[in-house]
């Protein structure tokens, strides 16, 4: 599809790098190191952080923030690593799932994979406990991704069933798993809980 | 060698899927001598799903402040997404004093002064420890076939990497000097497991991770050794569903690189957590023992 000039954002590059991460933007110059060395291009051909970067320096703003493939980075840091000019290309690309997640929240884009979901879930049990809680992230994500409760028992289920037993054989998960009784099967939580609080609370001021 | 008493930060992992690294990472610990002590009422990194820098921030703060109160020069994580964030932390905070005075609003407990620093277990064996009082500490030859995983965050990004970006080496040497031998690993040794796709496109964390476990098998590797319980789980707890996903048969052990150091070290198996591992550890023990 062609693009089409008066629908760019001229001032969507600048949104990016007043994000932190963000910063080096405009230095990229199109040299395509980044996806060149990317393990997910590799899987996934139509994977292309270096055309992520064009989009949002010509102000293709939609384009980029409903781009399923936004979410399909693993985060491992190999195009940050060797882009020549610095542009810390996975940082880039975080900040533009961060700022797709909050027009999502603000109703005017559709974000089309769970991934917001789980790292919802994931810092939901930080929140509350300070620490990871595999139980209750999965009890949040799944009924979530599947749209409702009986799906969602059933998606983990399917997801769980081996691996959970694995972990149980071992002593890892389950009743009698971890460093002591019922350790897995329910939160290891911090005394401080109340620090957790207030810093979610600071960050989502933040996130305004 | 370090004379103080070193922070121990075990990430949650160590609590559930990696059990076994935190036993044999203490193990080693007081084998060796070293003094330590698990950072009190530590909270999560923030691991990958934390996006935002400033709640990483925030987090790790935290940890680093109750370190720093506590007078330990040093925290040591055996994991490789725990030592970024605590790392990327550190350095943000020690520039900025503007972003320090903003945190310790928050709340006291994360008031911090840029006095502790953050280490992977990796980069504390190999270069604070020393491969010369490692050396002087084994008492068995450790003659497996050894496939070198390091995965990211060891040697990358650049802000926070000990090791080189496309050919690290700590792992390697350690395996060298317990009598290990090396198999080629080039290729996929900085590769991603996959791990921080598992929940959302296992799709793709399965193919990431056959790729890593095949040329493992292929160059008759007896285990995949690794230093982070993410790519553990993704290679050793998640291994059995790639074979039934893909269709093949791997059958590889995967060892963390405390558990395989403290069987030089003369450690007993059940005390590296060895009974832990998912797939089974037994026939390569009985190479070793």
């Amino acid at each position: 599809m062609p693009i089409k000039a008066w629908e760019l954002d001229p001032h969507f590059k600048y949104e990016i790098m007043q994000e932190p991460g963000g910063e080096h933007l405009t230095a990229c110059y199109q040299c395509s190191t980044c996806t060149l060395g990317c393990p997910i291009t590799e899987i996934i051909p139509s994977y292309n952080p270096r055309k992520f970067i064009q989009m949002s320096l010509l102000g293709m703003r939609k384009e980029v923030l409903t781009n399923p493939d936004l979410w399909i980075c693993a985060i491992c840091q190999t195009c940050t690593a060797r882009c020549p000019q610095n542009v810390v290309v996975g940082d880039v690309l975080s900040v533009l799932r961060r700022i797709a997640e909050k027009e999502a929240e603000a109703g005017n884009i559709t974000i089309e994979s769970p991934r917001p979901l789980f790292e919802k879930a994931f810092l939901h049990t930080l929140e509350k406990y300070g620490r990871l809680y595999d139980m209750g992230l999965a009890m949040e994500y799944y009924p979530k991704r599947e749209g409702s409760k009986i799906k969602g028992m059933k998606a983990m289920m399917d997801d769980y069933r081996g691996f959970g037993m694995r972990m149980f054989k071992r002593g890892k998960m389950g009743p009698l798993g971890g460093h002591g009784m019922l350790k897995g099967m329910r939160p290891s939580k911090i005394k401080q809980r109340e620090v957790m609080e207030k810093i979610f609370e600071w960050a989502e001021e933040h996130e305004k | 060698m370090s004379e103080k008493k070193i922070g121990y930060y075990p990430g949650c992992p160590s609590e559930t899927t990696a059990l076994e690294q935190d036993i044999s990472t203490k193990a080693i610990f007081d084998k060796l001598g070293i003094e330590w002590v698990e950072i009190e009422d530590w909270n999560c990194c923030g691991a990958a799903e934390a996006e935002d820098p400033r709640l990483v921030y925030a987090l790790n703060a935290r940890n680093l402040a109750i370190a720093e109160k506590d007078g330990l020069p040093s925290i040591v994580t055996p994991c490789s997404i725990c030592y970024f964030n605590l790392s990327r932390t550190n350095k943000a905070l020690k520039s900025d004093e503007k972003l320090r005075a903003e945190l310790q609003g928050i709340d006291p407990s994360l008031a911090y002064n840029g006095s502790v620093v953050p280490k992977h277990i990796l980069d504390f064996l190999v270069n604070d420890v020393g491969l010369d009082e490692l050396k002087s500490k084994l008492v068995k030859q450790v003659k497996l076939k050894v496939a070198p995983y390091y995965g990211c965050y060891l040697g990358r990004p650049p802000e926070t990497a000990f090791d080189d970006p496309d050919d690290p080496v700590l792992m390697d040497r350690l395996i060298e000097l317990i009598g290990g031998e090396n198999v080629p690993f080039s290729s996929v040794k900085t590769l991603c497991c996959g791990g921080p796709l598992m929940m959302t496109r296992a799709d793709i964390a399965f193919e990431m991770a056959r790729k890593i476990l095949q040329t493992a098998k292929d160059a008759n590797a007896d285990c995949i050794v690794l230093a982070c319980p993410l790519c553990g789980m993704m290679l050793d707890a998640k291994q059995p569903d790639i074979e039934k996903a893909l269709k093949i048969k791997f059958e590889m052990p995967v060892l963390y690189i405390t558990q395989l150091l403290g069987l030089a070290l003369g450690i007993e198996p059940k005390k590296l957590g060895l009974d832990k591992n998912i797939i089974a550890t037994k026939k390569l023990l009985e190479k070793v023992m």
